[in-house]
């Protein structure tokens, strides 16, 4: 019984976008990107497209599987750029209407008549926009899957963990828009808005991302300088030993001086203390500001990192590196003898500005993202979508039409 | 009015055979403005009921109420035996509101199997009722094509069978010959007949009185958010049913030739103004709009007045029988004359089923 009610509003849904040109269009564009993407291939002279060969050593079949490629596309260019933003907007062009035309005037009334409860309605509704992305990404996950089957030889099935993941992604959106089509009663301005909070949630998410990294370069620098402040500390003290062994000074050889008792003893020493000091105040600043913005997000919903999820569960750390250019020689990131090396050097210390200090950065801000575990994207998130659901069965419960 | 009462009386005594009993319904928007201000109707199982009213009276807001559109700011009572508001006894309740937008995209085969699903209709029973329906309202022919080719005719055909496809005991309209032409609504008002001879109870809300008294058994008149009268058509018409007569020549010489030739003839009647007298019987004679009003339905009662018009050579281009027009309804039931002419007053019989203001109020808020 609640079935057939159910399934009478999706199939009704279903029709409706159905019978836009730009369901099918979104569908058939989804479908060329796959087949571009087929298009590619790689051997042992470099990278091919159609039948043009580009010499892309050493990107070539003998460092890079080709079915390890394909899912390189389908995870960082295909899912993250194609889904996640072309897609989306044309998912999201297509059913912001679907509330304010379930809501209009002279349509509403039918349905609302109906011994459905109000609630019921309006969640069936909202899942009747999710399904039309699962439609959209379902088709396209079956056509990678085959071409990465096809193309690269192998069947990864793990390609199909790209529904549930858009979907979710796609949800905390729709959420909005649903919200504020409620609230507005128009799909252009339900749709702005909607558009309004992901550019939000895009800025949050970059301010999130510079300031753990500045975060983490001065956490790294002040390493750096309490080690070398270390270093240049020991040395003042074997000065002063001498010193007091060919009676330079006076002192007591079981309570050596300490602190900025030394300064005299090593002429850097002073100048290393109050660097030290900077940093710490800059880290405690720029740390501050990156857990503020964390309690923002962890309020929010995550946006790009419900689409990292696929990532990180379709490429392993160790496939992603062979991406990188020029680290196959390199050890893995040894944080510990990085700033030892750093401390003993002398120069004045600015992580991120070369290379390798970049590299290191780049760890460590890998590490604290990949700290926030796929409950936390996904449970915080949801959570939000909750919520806002809730404030949105409770708007359309109380409304007269 | 005492026939009213002893209705009320009668029904409480046995509530199934209502299909609605509302008390006291009232809907305040948001913004305070009043829309209803406490409604009371009562309509029987089998009859075709007609709430009747001007536009923003608030017939629409009160169905809504009924099918759980609008929430009440105040409502007891029951739809079918239940509170009203019960959502599971919508399925036994037809609906087809005002302007209402079937999806273009849809056939009206397709709309009417739609809405039987929402109203849990089993796939069997839906096919069989969706075809009987659509020969009902004459659309079988036109049934698989979309509904946005539809002209408004055809969509309320649909739209009439969609809200009978759960075979429901209630049916409430909303204007539905709104914006259909005259063959059409001809169709319509058979289609009514037709329920009512299924025995199905049949609501409708329509500012055109001609709508209404063609099929209805009894009719409410709603006056911003009141009942102000409710009762049979012929009763509530009654006392304000006329002769009319239209004399030659230009209005204001034929009105004085007409009061000399009849003032004479007729006792004086000092309280109303544009009277020229009333007959033996007490009905008044007056001039109106450029016409002698006679309030009697007795043509007997006239022929003297017309012989003595023409007695003293007044040229008749016109002599017949008139019921009220709504507009006169609705000022009656506001306790106003007939017509909007200052100064104007009341018939000279009160009708027993149209009270004078106070009582209406009294009626309306009970």
């Amino acid at each position: 019984m609640i079935l057939r009610q159910t399934y009478a509003m999706l199939l009704d849904q279903y029709r409706e976008l159905s019978a836009r040109k730009l369901f099918w269009i979104t569908l058939a564009l989804s479908l060329l990107v796959v087949a571009l993407y087929g298009s590619f291939g790689i051997n042992e002279r470099g990278l091919t497209f159609f039948h043009w060969q580009f010499d892309t050593s050493p990107f070539d079949s003998n460092r890079i599987e080709p079915s390890l490629l394909y899912k390189f596309i389908f995870a960082n260019l295909a899912v993250p750029i194609w889904l996640t933003w072309i897609a989306t907007i044309l998912a999201l062009i297509s059913t912001a209407s679907i509330i304010p035309d379930f809501i209009a005037g002279g349509s509403v009334e039918l349905t609302l008549s109906k011994p459905i409860g109000r609630t019921r309605l309006l969640l069936t509704k909202f899942a009747s926009g999710l399904l039309f992305v699962m439609l959209q990404v379902g088709a396209f996950a079956v056509a990678s899957f085959l071409v990465i089957g096809i193309r690269g030889g192998d069947w990864e099935p793990r390609i199909f963990l790209s529904i549930p993941i858009v979907v979710v992604f796609f949800s905390y959106l729709f959420a909005f828009a649903v919200f504020f089509g409620l609230l507005t009663r128009s799909t252009l301005a339900s749709l702005m808005l909607t558009a309004l909070v992901w550019v939000l949630l895009f800025g949050v998410n970059l301010a999130d991302g510079i300031l753990v990294q500045q975060a983490e370069a001065r956490r790294l620098e002040v390493a750096i300088y309490e080690q070398r402040l270390e270093l240049r500390s020991n040395a003042a003290l074997d000065t002063w030993r001498s010193q007091l062994e060919s009676g330079l000074v006076e002192g007591d050889p079981e309570n050596p001086p300490q602190g900025e008792a030394l300064d005299a003893f090593n002429p850097l020493l002073a100048g290393v203390r109050s660097e030290l000091e900077g940093r710490e105040r800059a880290f405690e600043g720029q740390n501050k500001w990156a857990n503020r913005i964390m309690l923002v997000k962890t309020v929010l919903p995550k946006t790009s990192e419900t689409i990292g999820l696929l990532n990180r569960n379709l490429i392993s750390l160790d496939e992603l590196a062979s991406f990188m250019p020029g680290d196959d020689d390199d050890e893995p990131v040894d944080v510990e003898s990085f700033v030892q090396r750093r401390a003993e050097g002398g120069g004045r210390e600015r992580i991120g500005g070369d290379t390798a200090s970049q590299a290191v950065m780049n760890a460590r801000v890998e590490e604290r993202f990949r700290a926030r575990t796929d409950f936390w994207v996904l449970g915080t998130s949801l959570g939000f979508e909750v919520v806002l659901l809730a404030i949105c069965c409770l708007i359309f419960a109380r409304r007269d039409f | 009015m005492s026939d009213t009462v002893s209705e009320t009386t009668a029904a409480d005594s046995n509530s199934s055979e209502l299909a609605l009993d509302l008390r006291g319904v009232a809907k305040t928007y948001k913004g305070r403005v009043q829309a209803l201000r406490g409604i009371d109707l009562r309509v029987r199982r089998g009859e075709v009921f007609g709430l009747l009213g001007p536009n923003g009276a608030g017939k629409s807001t009160l169905v809504k109420i009924m099918m759980t559109v609008i929430r009440p700011t105040r409502c007891e009572g029951s739809m079918l035996g239940a509170p009203v508001g019960y959502r599971p006894a919508l399925g036994r309740v037809g609906y087809l509101p005002e302007h209402h937008r079937f999806p273009g995209y849809l056939t009206g085969r397709q709309v009417v199997d739609h809405y039987g699903r929402l109203l849990n209709v089993p796939r069997i029973e839906r096919r069989r009722r969706t075809d009987d329906l659509l020969d009902f309202v004459h659309m079988r022919e036109w049934a698989d094509q979309k509904v946005a080719k539809y002209s408004k005719g055809m969509r309320q055909r649909v739209g009439l069978a969609q809200a009978l496809v759960a075979d429901p005991d209630l049916v409430l309209l909303d204007e539905p010959t709104d914006g259909v032409d005259p063959l059409g609504r001809r169709e319509i008002r058979d289609m009514l007949h037709a329920l009512k001879e299924r025995g199905k109870t049949v609501f409708l809300n329509s500012h055109l009185l001609s709508e209404l008294e063609m099929v209805c058994d009894r009719v409410a008149i709603l006056v911003k958010g009141l009942v102000a009268s409710q009762g049979r058509i012929e009763d509530l018409t009654a006392g304000q049913s006329r002769y009319e007569v239209l004399l030659g020549g230009e209005p204001t010489t034929a009105a004085d030739r007409a009061k000399s030739a009849l003032t004479s003839r007729l006792a004086p009647d000092p309280e109303t103004a544009h009277s020229f007298g009333r007959l033996g019987s007490g009905e008044s004679v007056e001039w109106r709009d450029d016409r002698l009003w006679i309030a009697t339905t007795d043509a007997e009662a006239v022929q003297p007045i017309l012989d003595a018009l023409r007695g003293a050579g007044v040229s008749i281009r016109e002599f017949a029988p008139r019921k009220p027009s709504l507009e006169d309804l609705f000022m009656q039931a506001l306790g106003g004359s007939p017509t909007d002419s200052p100064g104007a007053d009341r018939p000279a019989k009160p009708s027993k089923s149209a009270p004078p203001r106070g009582h209406a109020a009294e009626e309306a808020s009970r």
